[in-house]
C-alpha cells in the first residue's frame, strides 16, 4: 500500500547566468530559484493495483517516484510505503520495492547478465533455494534462456530491458516503480513488457505504479491513472472514466467517398483521406449514424473507437493550462 | 539469510571479488601489459636512486638500502591505490554522472561499502609482487632481515597506510557529488602520491609539513619502511595508527553528509 | 584559420578549472627539484650546483607544461564515439583542426606559467640562466620544435586508436620511456654514460631535454647549440611525416569499416 498525504519537493536552484563577467559574479553572489518539482500531491495506492501515473514533461513524476522509493528527502507532507517511511532507506523497506529507471542501467556491462544477478542474490540476501526458484520464473515469463549468458554489451535493447527487469525483481518486491521501462523498445517488444508487469502483479499480487509515454502501455496496463502537471494532481480515478469525462464523443471511421456536406450533418469530421474518413460522434447519436453509413453506398470497414488517450491527456493539459491563466 | 552483518559484508566482498575477476579474464592482456608496466615504471622509480647512490653514501640519513625499503613499499601502495581504490571510486563517479548511482542507493547495504568493492583490478597483483621483491632485495643488500616485532609493527603501520589512502580518495568521491566533474582531482592526488617514492626526510620546510599532516604521504610509505627497519619511535607509530583512524572517520562523516545532500538536493 | 583558433580558445576557457588542475599534476619536477636541492645543499652533485638544479626542474616545468598536449585522447576518444566523422566531413585536414585548438591553449599555457618564469628570475637561478640575443633566439626555435615535435608524436599514438582498442595503454608505456629518455626525471649529463649516448639518439630528449639545457647554458655558445636544434626539428619533421603516414591508413580503415 502506498500513502502520499500532501507531498511537496522543492530545489533550490542556483540560477547560471551565462558568460564568463556573470559567472565570475556568480562565484560571489549566487541566485537562487526555488523549483516545485512536487506542490501537494496526495493519493492512496492499495496493494495489487495497477495505476498509471501520466503528466507532461517536468510534470513531476520522476520526482515522486524518488521521494517513493527512498532516493529522495520530501520537502514537506507523509509518505508511507509497504508501511515504511521511504528515506529512512531501511533495509527491510528496500527489499520490498524496486525502482526501474528505462533510461538507466545497473547491469555490469562486460559481463553477462547473470553476473549482475548473482550479485544483487547477495546485496539483497536471497537465500540460494529461492533465488532459483524466482529466476526459474523469471526465465520462463521474460524468455531469458538465451540472454542470462551473453555479455551485456551485445545484447539489443529490448534484452537488455528484459535482463533489467530480471535483476530488479529477483527479490520479489511487492511494491514497483516503473518509470518509462519501455522507452525506446520496439512495438512487439513493448507488448512482451506489457504483458510482464501484468503476469507479475497477478502472480504476487504486486502494487505496480508505471509511466510511460506510450499510452497504449497505459491504457492496456492501468485500471486506474494519477496525472501530474506543474507538480500538482489533476485527476486521480479511472482511465475510462476520464476518458468519458473528457471526450465523450466516440471516433467512428469507415472507408469509401462520401460527399462533404453528408459528413458535416453525421459529425466532427477529424481526418480524411482518399482512403479513410474518421469522424466524431456523440454517443446518443451512435446508433443513427451508424445505421446511416451501413446504407450508404460504397461505405464500408466500419470501426467505432474510443479518443486516443494522447488526444485526452493533450486536451487535460490544455484545459488546466487554461485553468490556470 | 539476513542482510547486515559481518557474514553478510564478507560474502558480498567476496562476490564482488569474484564479478571483478570474471571481468579481467576477459581481457588477459591487460595482465601482460600490467605486467610490463610494472616493471617498467619499478625501474623508472630505482634509476634516480641509483645515480643519486652513485654518487653519495647517504642522503638526508637515508642509505641506499634503506631508501630502497621506502621504494618497496611505495610501489606496494601504489598497487594497493590502482588495484583495489581507484577502480571502485572511477567506476562510482561515473555512475553519479550517468545518474545510475541511483540504483545503488536502492540496495539495503551501506553505500559505503558498495561503492568502495564495486571493481576490482586483479592484475596490479604485480606491483605487490614487485614491491615485495624491492624490500627483500634491499634486506638482501643491506646484509640482515627485519625482526618478528618490526615486521608486525610495519604490517600494522601499512594497514593504517591503505586506510589513510582509501579516506583520501572516498574524500573524493564525496566532493563528486557537489562538483560534477572530479576525476581530475584525483590525477591531482595521484600525482602529489609520486612524492611519496621519497623518504619523507628528504624534503625540507614546507613540503615536509604538507606531506606530513596535510597529505600524509610520511604516513604511507616512509613511516612503515621506518618500522621495517626498527628506526620509528614508538611515540611515532601511536601517533600514526591514530591519526589514520582519525582520518578515517573524518572521510566517513563527509561521506555521510554528502549522501543526505544528495537525497535532499538532486532532482 | 582566425575561426577556428578563436573555437579553440572558447573551448579552452570553458575547460579552464580543468586545466589548470591538468597543469598542477605535473609536479614531478617540483618534487624532483626538493629532492635534489637537498641533495646538492652541502656540496655540488656532479656538475650541478643547488642554482643548477632549481634552474634545471623549473625550466623542465616550463618547457613540459608549453609542449604537452590531450591530441592523443582527443582523437582516441573521437574514434570511439564515432564522432569523428564529422571532422572528417569537414573541407579542413584534421591535423590542421586539431593544430588550431592546440594553438589556441598557448596563451593561457603562458599565463600559467608566468610565476614559475617569475621564481626562475628571483631565485639564484637566474644567473645561470642564459642572457645572450643568439642562445635565446636559437632557444625559441627549439621550443618550436620541441612543441612540434611532441604534438606530431601524440597525433601519431592517437592515429593508432584506428588500429587498436587499447592505444590509451601505449601512451603510459610512452610517458614511462620519455620520463627515462627526455632529461624529465634526471638530467641528462647525470646518466650513465651509455644512457646519455641513447638519449642522443632517441627522439624524447629533444622534446625536453634539449630546450632545458640551452636554456639554462649548458652550451657554452651559439655554435655549441645550432646542431641541437638542427636535430630538434629533423625528430620533428620525421615523426610529422610517419603521423600523416599512420593516419593515412587509419582514416581508410575508419571509413570501410566505421566506428
Amino acid at each position: 500500500m502506498i500513502q502520499v498525504r500532501d507531498l511537496k519537493k522543492h530545489f533550490k536552484v542556483h540560477k547560471r547566468p551565462p558568460g564568463l563577467a556573470a559567472a565570475l559574479r556568480s562565484v560571489v553572489h549566487r541566485t537562487y530559484t526555488t523549483v516545485k518539482a512536487v506542490d501537494g500531491v496526495s493519493f492512496t495506492i492499495e496493494r495489487g493495483e495497477r495505476v498509471g501515473f501520466l503528466g507532461p514533461t517536468g510534470a513531476g513524476k520522476t520526482t515522486t517516484l524518488k521521494v517513493l522509493s527512498g532516493l529522495l528527502h520530501p520537502t514537506a507532507g507523509e509518505v508511507s510505503v509497504a508501511e515504511h517511511r521511504p528515506q529512512k532507506r531501511a533495509a527491510a523497506f528496500l527489499r520490498q520495492i524496486t525502482l526501474v529507471m528505462g533510461q538507466k542501467q545497473q547491469l555490469i556491462w562486460d559481463l553477462p547478465p547473470a553476473e549482475t544477478w548473482s550479485l544483487n542474490r547477495a546485496v539483497f540476501g536471497v537465500a540460494p533455494a529461492e533465488f532459483d526458484r524466482t529466476l526459474a520464473e523469471l526465465t520462463e515469463l521474460l524468455d531469458l534462456k538465451e540472454l542470462s549468458q551473453k555479455p551485456t554489451r551485445q545484447l539489443s535493447l529490448g534484452e537488455r530491458m528484459k535482463c533489467e527487469l530480471a535483476a530488479a525483481l529477483l527479490h520479489k518486491p511487492t511494491t514497483l516503480f516503473l518509470d518509462e521501462p519501455t522507452i525506446g523498445l520496439d512495438v512487439a517488444m513493448q507488448v512482451t513488457i506489457r504483458e510482464f508487469i501484468r503476469e507479475y502483479n497477478q502472480r504476487h499480487d504486486a502494487t505496480v505504479m508505471l509511466t510511460s509515454h506510450y499510452m497504449d502501455d497505459v491504457v492496456a496496463l492501468c485500471p486506474r491513472v494519477i496525472v501530474i502537471d506543474g507538480g500538482r494532481l489533476i485527476h486521480d480515478g479511472d482511465l475510462r472514466a476520464l476518458v468519458k469525462s473528457m471526450m465523450p464523443d466516440k471516433r467512428v471511421s469507415f472507408a469509401g467517398a462520401m460527399a462533404a456536406d453528408v459528413i458535416e450533418r453525421l459529425g466532427r469530421l477529424v481526418t480524411q483521406d482518399s482512403a479513410r474518413t474518421t469522424i466524431e460522434v456523440p454517443e446518443d447519436r451512435l446508433r443513427e449514424v451508424i445505421g446511416h453509413l451501413l446504407a450508404g453506398e460504397g461505405i464500408g470497414d466500419l470501426a467505432i473507437e474510443d479518443p486516443p488517450l494522447e488526444d485526452v491527456m493533450r486536451k487535460l493539459f490544455k484545459s488546466k493550462t487554461a485553468d490556470a491563466s | 539469510m539476513t542482510v547486515g552483518g559481518l557474514g553478510y559484508y564478507v560474502r558480498l566482498l567476496g562476490v564482488s571479488i569474484r564479478t571483478s575477476l570474471i571481468t579481467s579474464m576477459q581481457y588477459r592482456v591487460d595482465f601482460v601489459i600490467q605486467g610490463v608496466m610494472s616493471l617498467l615504471w619499478t625501474a623508472l622509480a630505482i634509476f634516480p636512486l641509483l645515480v643519486l647512490y652513485g654518487d653519495r653514501t647517504s642522503v638526508a640519513g637515508w642509505d641506499f638500502g634503506s631508501a630502497l625499503v621506502v621504494m618497496g613499499l611505495f610501489t606496494i601502495m601504489r598497487g594497493v591505490l590502482e588495484g583495489a581504490i581507484n577502480p571502485s571510486l572511477l567506476a562510482v563517479v561515473e555512475r553519479i554522472r550517468s545518474g545510475s548511482f541511483d540504483y545503488t542507493l536502492l540496495k539495503p547495504a551501506d553505500a559505503q561499502f558498495l561503492v568502495s568493492t564495486t571493481r576490482f583490478d586483479p592484475w596490479h597483483v604485480t606491483d605487490l609482487l614487485a614491491g615485495i621483491g624491492i624490500i627483500v632485495y634491499a634486506f638482501v643488500e643491506m646484509g640482515r632481515a627485519p625482526g618478528a616485532g618490526e615486521l608486525a609493527a610495519a604490517l600494522a603501520l601499512v594497514a593504517a597506510a591503505v586506510a589513510v589512502m582509501y579516506s583520501l580518495w572516498i574524500l573524493i568521491v564525496a566532493s563528486a557529488f557537489w562538483v560534477v566533474r572530479m576525476d581530475n582531482l584525483s590525477f591531482l592526488l595521484g600525482a602529489v602520491f609520486d612524492a611519496a617514492r621519497w623518504p619523507i626526510h628528504v624534503f625540507r620546510g614546507t613540503w615536509r609539513f604538507v606531506f606530513t599532516f596535510i597529505i600524509p604521504l610520511a604516513l604511507m610509505t616512509s613511516f612503515p619502511a621506518m618500522a621495517l627497519l626498527g628506526t620509528l619511535s614508538l611515540r611515532t607509530a601511536l601517533l600514526s595508527l591514530a591519526g589514520s583512524a582519525a582520518f578515517f572517520m573524518v572521510s566517513r562523516t563527509v561521506w555521510t553528509l554528502a549522501i543526505r545532500s544528495y537525497t535532499s538536493a538532486s532532482s | 584559420m582566425p575561426t577556428m583558433l578563436r573555437v579553440g580558445l572558447a573551448e579552452t576557457i570553458a575547460y579552464r578549472a580543468e586545466m589548470i588542475v591538468w597543469i598542477l599534476t605535473t609536479t614531478m619536477p617540483l618534487v624532483m627539484l626538493s629532492l635534489w636541492t637537498s641533495v646538492a645543499d652541502e656540496a655540488p652533485f656532479r656538475a650541478y650546483t643547488q642554482a643548477d638544479f632549481v634552474a634545471y626542474y623549473l625550466g623542465a616545468l616550463i618547457v613540459r607544461n608549453l609542449t604537452s598536449n590531450w591530441v592523443a585522447w582527443q582523437i582516441a576518444e573521437e574514434i570511439r564515439m564515432g564522432t569523428l566523422s564529422m571532422r572528417l566531413l569537414r573541407p579542413v585536414h584534421p591535423f590542421a583542426s586539431f593544430l588550431a585548438t592546440h594553438l589556441a591553449a598557448l596563451p593561457l599555457r603562458l599565463v600559467v606559467i608566468t610565476p614559475v618564469v617569475g621564481i626562475l628570475f628571483l631565485t639564484a637561478a637566474r644567473d645561470v640562466v642564459i642572457d645572450d640575443p643568439a642562445r635565446i633566439g636559437l632557444f625559441v626555435l627549439a621550443m618550436a620544435g620541441a612543441w612540434l615535435l611532441t604534438f606530431a608524436v601524440f597525433l601519431a599514438i592517437g592515429s593508432l586508436s584506428f588500429f587498436l582498442e587499447k592505444s590509451m595503454s601505449l601512451v603510459e608505456v610512452y610517458f614511462g620511456l620519455f620520463m627515462l629518455m627526455s632529461g624529465y626525471l634526471i638530467p641528462i649529463d647525470l646518466m650513465p654514460p651509455w644512457m646519455a649516448t641513447a638519449a642522443e639518439w632517441l627522439p624524447f630528449r629533444y622534446m625536453l631535454g634539449a630546450p632545458v639545457e640551452i636554456l639554462i647554458g649548458r652550451y657554452p655558445d651559439a655554435a655549441a647549440v645550432a646542431p641541437v636544434v638542427a636535430r630538434t626539428w629533423a625528430w620533428a619533421a620525421v615523426m610529422v611525416a610517419a603521423a600523416a603516414v599512420s593516419w593515412r591508413a587509419g582514416v581508410r580503415r575508419f571509413e570501410a569499416y566505421g566506428a
